[in-house]
C-alpha cells in the first residue's frame, strides 16, 4: 500500500511481539498479529 | 457522547472534515462508527491508563518495544502513562536536529516528546489526534515540561491541520490500523511531507488472513 500511495525506499524493521503478555494476547496470536516499524520516503 | 467535549465552532468544522475524509470506497465498516469507538476507546486510555487495556500501556509498553530507558526515565508519568503504542517508530532512524515533525495520532504525546528531544529546539514538532481527552493531557504535559517547540491539534489523519509540503518528518504510532481508509490516511502524510521527506512509522500486521466478516466487525479494530 506504501508503494501504491507513491512512496519509495520502504523497509520494515524486525517483528515486535506487542501484545505478548497483554489481555489481548490470544485474539493476536490467532491472526499472528505482531508489531513493526517502517520506513517510506516521499520522491 | 462528543457533544459534551467539541467545543464552538470546531465541533461543526470537524464533523464536516470528517463527513468529507469519508467519500472513499469499500471500507469494510462505517467510518463514523469506527472512529466513535476509537475515540471511546483512547478517551479510557486518556482517562485511565492502567484500566487493564487489552494492550500494555505506559512504561511497560514502551519498554517492550524497546525505547531506550534513558528516554523513558526522563518523562514524566503523564506524559509515557497514556502510551499505547505498537512498535517503536525511531527504532530504524533518528531524526535529525532541527526536523519538522508531524505526529499522526499523537495520544497523551509521549511520541512528540520523544521526538521533540531528537530534534532540539530548533526542531518543531506538531502532534495531531481526534481525541479531546488526549489533547488536554499533552498539551498539559508540554506546559509543564516547558516545551515551546511541541504543539497539539485537532485533526484526522485523513485530513491533517498542517500546510502542504511543510515536514520533514511524519512518525505515527498504532494508528493506522485504526484509520477506516488507510490509503486516504497514506496520500494525506505525503501531502505533509516535503519532497525527500520521511515517514516513519510502527504499526501492527497481520501474518494471517482475517475473513472479510471479521473485517466488517467494528469491536475487532479497537478490542
Amino acid at each position: 500500500m506504501l508503494e501504491d500511495c507513491g512512496f519509495v525506499d520502504i523497509a520494515i524493521g524486525p517483528p515486535v511481539d506487542t501484545f505478548a503478555g497483554a489481555p489481548g494476547e490470544d485474539k493476536a496470536r490467532s491472526y499472528a498479529v505482531f508489531g513493526h516499524a517502517f520506513l517510506a520516503t516521499r520522491p | 457522547m462528543r457533544e459534551g467535549v467539541m467545543q464552538g465552532d470546531g465541533h461543526g468544522r470537524e464533523r464536516a472534515a470528517e463527513r468529507e475524509a469519508d467519500r472513499q470506497p469499500d471500507l469494510m465498516v462505517d467510518a463514523d462508527e469506527l472512529r466513535e469507538q476509537v475515540r471511546d476507546k483512547y478517551r479510557e486510555v486518556a482517562l485511565s491508563p492502567h484500566a487493564g487495556h487489552h494492550f500494555h500501556t505506559g512504561r511497560r509498553a514502551a519498554d517492550l518495544m524497546g525505547y531506550p530507558k534513558t528516554v523513558v526515565d526522563a518523562l514524566p508519568d503523564r506524559a509515557v502513562e497514556s502510551f499505547a503504542g505498537v512498535g517503536n517508530p525511531f527504532s530504524l532512524r533518528p531524526i535529525p536536529a532541527g526536523s519538522r515533525v508531524v505526529d499522526v495520532g499523537s495520544g497523551a504525546g509521549f511520541d512528540s516528546f520523544v521526538a521533540a528531544d531528537q530534534v532540539g529546539p530548533q526542531g518543531r514538532v506538531v502532534g495531531v489526534d481526534m481525541t479531546p481527552e488526549m489533547l488536554t493531557k499533552s498539551r498539559a504535559t508540554a506546559a509543564q515540561l516547558g516545551l515551546t517547540h511541541v504543539e497539539f491539534r485537532e485533526g484526522l489523519a485523513e485530513r491533517l491541520p498542517v500546510e502542504d509540503g511543510w515536514a520533514d518528518v511524519v512518525i505515527s504510532n498504532g494508528v493506522i490500523n485504526l484509520c477506516p481508509d488507510k490509503k486516504a490516511a497514506f496520500t494525506e502524510i505525503q501531502r505533509v511531507l516535503r519532497p525527500g521527506g520521511v515517514l516513519q512509522f510502527a504499526d501492527i500486521a497481520n501474518g494471517r488472513p482475517v475473513p472479510v466478516e471479521a473485517m466488517r466487525q467494528i469491536d475487532l479494530w479497537t478490542g
